[in-house]
């Protein structure tokens, strides 16, 4: 069961991750900064946690903050830059914060050992959830409360004025401010939601792996974020919730019989399935 | 009347197959990218090792039965997350160990979300015990009561292989140091080891140059090495670059006395990549096929289409450790009592004090690491050849 | 003094390689408007292929694998087009963007599949050669590469600008419907300029093969990091951009690492292409 548990905990921390790129996404600005995000809520929970003593959820608090400001600090450059330019600018903005945390100590003394990020070598022994008894189970169902509610947050976004502004920017840019959408507020407010959803998706991470390092916040984890909603669809949050479980479940785990294949199968079955349904699984428009 | 008898016999036959029993042993590491020659050859040798075991019998259960030995072997494809999940699908199987990972970044996750304190009732971490092949990055076992290592000391070899060195090029004074930053291991071997083993035994340690793992232009770095002149070049880095340095060494004439390189590189890829520049690189490593037993299980493991080197050497020492183990703490090999067994695993690894090793005996350390014999290697004419055997 | 300029001229020197890349994905990206993220692999793949002959023939010369490696480019170019780009029509635009990450994957794993992830030795043309102007040397090998990425340009340019392939091809990046309308057919010459940057990719992955001395999958992802900054820095469909950007970037690396070392030095590197992107977004030479 432990195993299920487990997976259903990658499962929800990966939902996380694709649904802040797939906010995003709806504005028409293709994005591989989320990992970045990700990681700066990974760091941030992590050492709350483990140097400061708190408790989960505010520092989960913390994270959401730290991801949201800092994905507000990079909306502004970003409205600069035009399409496929910006998917080259924000994978370089994600190595940058990548290599960043490569080159970041912050250890702290407790009792005889040093805890804390101590650059290449990572942060390690983020505890809490094993140090607290957590079981497997109530691990998952604390990450869950978190996707729920980013599920619910954003679909009633989606129903809202809001979404239909968002969908506006994302269809045709010049279009929407010829009726008066402020293409600045828009598409900054989806970038710094995305950023609040990806840094839980961070802390969440950060304490289920209990270690983690620059290199697991790669160009390969930004691009899986971006993956999630493509190959699931624009159409509502649904459609990111099924490719993972499409990836993580299906391509990962439940193609394990298959051996050696399994990796060849990965990228085939990618390609195939933006072949076949290129507007993802359960399509674009909305409703 | 016969065909009754030939009935019943071989209703009886087919039922005592029935009956056979069997543990399993599930192994996992890296299938996958570039670190996947270590899990085909890790899994090779956990194959060959259980075939020998079968072949004779196969393991005796505490009712005295026997039981043959099923291993299952996984692709955790060197990231922390499949690591993870891999480890959790094992402990839902009837698994009574996992023998892995190959990569340092998996085994340290890996090992935190074990029970750090066996009958701690507050910690709820996975109680599994984890018997380590190939993950050698410094001080891993302590993270938990639960993770067991079979993997060489490289602080003791590399504090030897200087040591010898001294004696064999005594006018060797100074050594210089290539460090890949960005891995784990390599890291630590140079700063923790290499280079605290070099300044103990009297060396004077020039300085080092750094590189990145999947660096390709290494002129600035052989520059630095150059104007350094020293008499021994140790890296401490993978395969890739390692061929990457010595390649750029040749093109710009450095040619130390002594050329050291790190323990992982002493396998078919670095001959593979490089071999003509790598000659006369030695390397301390935990196994030689050059003892009988060494011999019989390279041969064994090359059957199941896997090499024999230090790594999957240890898989197939830890299949053997784990038959002694399993007869000494009279494992049920009931389902029903698994947890209980794997206890009793967990419990009969920390009780070890010294293993037999295809080098000879292997001492355990109270931090459940070990004490592995080693010797010295250095390629010569494309391959590695014992060059000093301190045993 | 003199170790800042012979590490700038090394640097220099290993742009060359970076620059030889980068024309193949300016040219996709700015004549084409598509980002193919898996260029490098292809051309890394190209490379690997090139080894092929040499199973067949033990020792066939460099310029043979060589040879190999430029035709491999054009299959595996006409490959990726088909998968990737031919049969996803254009309302989708981020579906090819996902097709060719799922190829990247996929071409990834077949190598690693063939080659159990081993590093292969290359053969290479003058890499003992060291030519030295005083105090400095300057490997023989790169400027060979420099002088195979000048040749390579003007072939480009000629092809480009002289015949009726590259007419109907700058005809199709500029108006698709209109050059339609003109009987020019869309989908063959698509398939034509794919395959020539397919074969220009499967030189540039020989010759990194050649300079770095040893092939492996761990190529790929730096490439690709490299290849799309280049792109960017020199203009975006600008072929003498894409080298001077390539032997600028080469450069300005080496000097980073000199001064901060080499866990900063890629951080620079990235904020580089920031400068560029906020003060200068067309690049060095517009198109």
């Amino acid at each position: 069961m432990d195993f299920y548990y487990g997976l259903a905990q990658t499962v929800g921390i990966h939902t996380l991750l694709g649904l802040s790129a797939y906010i995003v996404l709806l504005t028409g600005q293709v994005t591989l900064a989320q990992a970045a995000f990700f990681a700066i809520g990974a760091y941030a929970a992590g050492m709350l946690t483990v140097l400061a003593g708190w408790h989960i959820v505010p520092a989960l608090g913390a994270s959401a903050m730290f991801g949201a400001a800092t994905a507000c600090a990079v909306g502004f450059p970003a409205l600069r830059v035009k399409g496929l330019m910006l998917v080259v600018a924000t994978l370089a903005f994600g190595e940058g914060v990548r290599l960043f945390f490569f080159n970041f100590d912050y250890q702290v003394a407790k009792g005889e050992i040093k805890v804390g990020p101590l650059g290449g070598e990572g942060f390690r022994q983020i505890r809490y959830f094993q140090e607290h008894g957590w079981s497997t189970g109530e691990v998952m169902l604390f990450v869950w409360v978190f996707v729920v509610l980013a599920m619910a947050a954003l679909w009633w976004l989606d129903r809202s004025r809001y979404g239909a502004v968002l969908r506006a920017v994302g269809e045709d840019e010049l279009a929407a401010q010829s009726v008066g959408v402020n293409l600045t507020a828009v598409k900054v407010s989806a970038m710094t939601v995305g950023g609040a959803v990806a840094g839980i998706g961070g802390g969440l991470y950060a304490h289920y792996t209990t270690h983690i390092e620059h290199a697991n916040f790669n160009v390969l984890l930004a691009t899986f974020a971006i993956a999630y909603p493509i190959v699931g669809g624009l159409k509502n949050v649904f459609g990111t919730l099924a490719a993972v479980i499409f990836v993580q479940a299906f391509l990962i785990e439940g193609l394990r019989f298959l051996g050696d294949w399994r990796n060849l199968l990965f990228g085939a079955l990618i390609v195939a399935a933006m072949n076949l349904r290129p507007q993802g699984f359960l399509g674009g428009r909305r409703a | 009347m016969k065909t009754l008898a030939i009935a019943v016999a071989l209703a009886l036959s087919t039922s005592a197959f029935a009956q056979e029993k069997s543990i399993r042993i599930a192994g996992f590491g890296a299938k996958s990218g570039v670190v996947r020659s270590f899990g085909i050859n890790s899994e090779a040798a956990m194959l060959a090792a259980a075939d020998v075991i079968n072949k004779q019998g196969g393991v005796k259960l505490a009712d005295g039965s026997k039981a043959k030995l099923v291993i299952d072997y996984l692709d955790d494809r060197c990231t922390a997350e499949e690591g993870i999940s891999v480890l959790r699908r094992i402990y839902g199987t009837d698994a009574i160990v996992a023998v892995g990972p190959t990569c340092s970044n998996v085994a340290e996750p890996l090992f935190g979300i074990l029970q750090k304190k066996v009958d701690d009732k507050g910690d709820s971490g996975l109680q599994m015990p984890v018997f380590t092949d190939v993950a050698i990055k410094i001080g891993l076992a302590k993270i938990s009561e639960w993770a067991f290592r079979n993997v060489p000391n490289e602080s003791i070899m590399y504090s030897s292989l200087f040591y010898w060195l001294k004696t064999k090029y005594p006018n060797a004074k100074t050594v210089f140091g290539g460090v890949e930053e960005d891995f784990a291991h390599s890291r630590a071997s140079w700063y923790a080891i290499m280079k605290d083993r070099a300044e103990a035994n009297g060396y004077q340690v020039l300085g080092n140059s750094k590189w990145l793992l999947n660096d390709t232009n290494f002129a600035t770095q052989v520059r630095e090495m150059k104007n350094a002149n020293p008499d021994i070049v140790a890296i401490s880095a993978h395969p890739f670059t390692t061929c990457g340095v010595l390649k750029e060494m040749q093109r710009q004439g450095v040619k130390p006395k002594v050329l050291v390189g790190l323990t992982s590189s002493s396998s078919l890829e670095t001959l593979q990549g490089c071999a003509k520049q790598a000659e006369g690189m030695i390397i301390p490593t935990s196994f030689a096929p050059v003892t009988k037993e060494g011999k019989t299980a390279a041969e064994t493991t090359a059957k199941f289409k896997g090499a024999a080197d230090l790594h999957s050497m240890a898989a197939w020492e830890n299949m053997f450790i784990l038959k002694q183990v399993i007869e000494s703490e009279k494992i049920s090999g009931d389902k029903s009592q698994l947890q209980a067994d794997r206890r009793k695993i967990r419990d009969g690894l920390a009780k070890l004090r010294e293993t037999k090793g295809l080098m000879g005996v292997t001492k355990r350390t109270d931090d459940r690491e070990a004490d592995k014999p080693y010797l010295f290697v250095h390629a010569n004419k494309g391959e590695w050849k014992v060059l000093h055997n301190p045993l | 003094m003199l170790d800042f300029l012979q590490a700038v001229s090394d640097g220099l020197l290993f742009g060359a390689t970076y620059a030889l890349i980068g024309i193949g994905f300016t040219l996709v990206f700015g004549v084409m408007h598509k980002l193919n993220l898996a260029y490098a692999a292809a051309s890394v793949g190209a490379a690997y292929a090139g080894l092929l002959i040499l199973q067949v023939a033990a020792g066939a010369p460099p310029w043979v694998v060589f040879l190999c490696a430029f035709l491999g480019g054009g299959v595996i170019g006409w490959l990726v087009y088909v998968t990737c780009f031919h049969f996803i029509p254009l309302s989708n635009p981020l579906a090819p963007l996902m097709a060719t990450v799922g190829m990247l994957l996929l071409i990834d794993e077949i190598i690693v599949h063939l080659t159990a992830g081993m590093p292969q030795n290359y053969p290479a043309m003058f890499d003992d050669v060291m030519l030295r102007a005083g105090e400095f040397t300057l490997r023989g090998d790169l400027l060979l590469v420099a002088g195979v990425s000048v040749v390579c340009m003007i072939a480009l340019l000629a092809l480009l600008y002289r015949t009726r392939l590259g007419l109907a091809t700058r005809a199709v990046s500029q108006q698709a419907v209109a050059a339609q309308l003109c009987g020019i057919r869309v989908g063959q010459v698509n398939a034509m300029t794919f395959v020539v940057t397919g074969l220009l990719g499967g030189i540039a992955g020989a010759l990194i093969g050649a300079s770095v001395g040893a092939l492996s999958p761990l190529l790929t992802a730096p490439l690709t990091v490299k290849g799309l900054i280049v792109t960017v820095i020199g203009g975006l469909g600008s072929i003498p951009g894409a080298i001077v950007a390539g032997l600028l970037v080469g450069a300005l690396e080496n000097v980073f690492q000199q001064f901060r070392g080499v866990t900063e030095r890629d951080l620079y590197v990235m904020l580089l292409l920031f400068a560029f992107l906020i003060f200068r977004p067309s690049g060095l030479f517009k198109q």
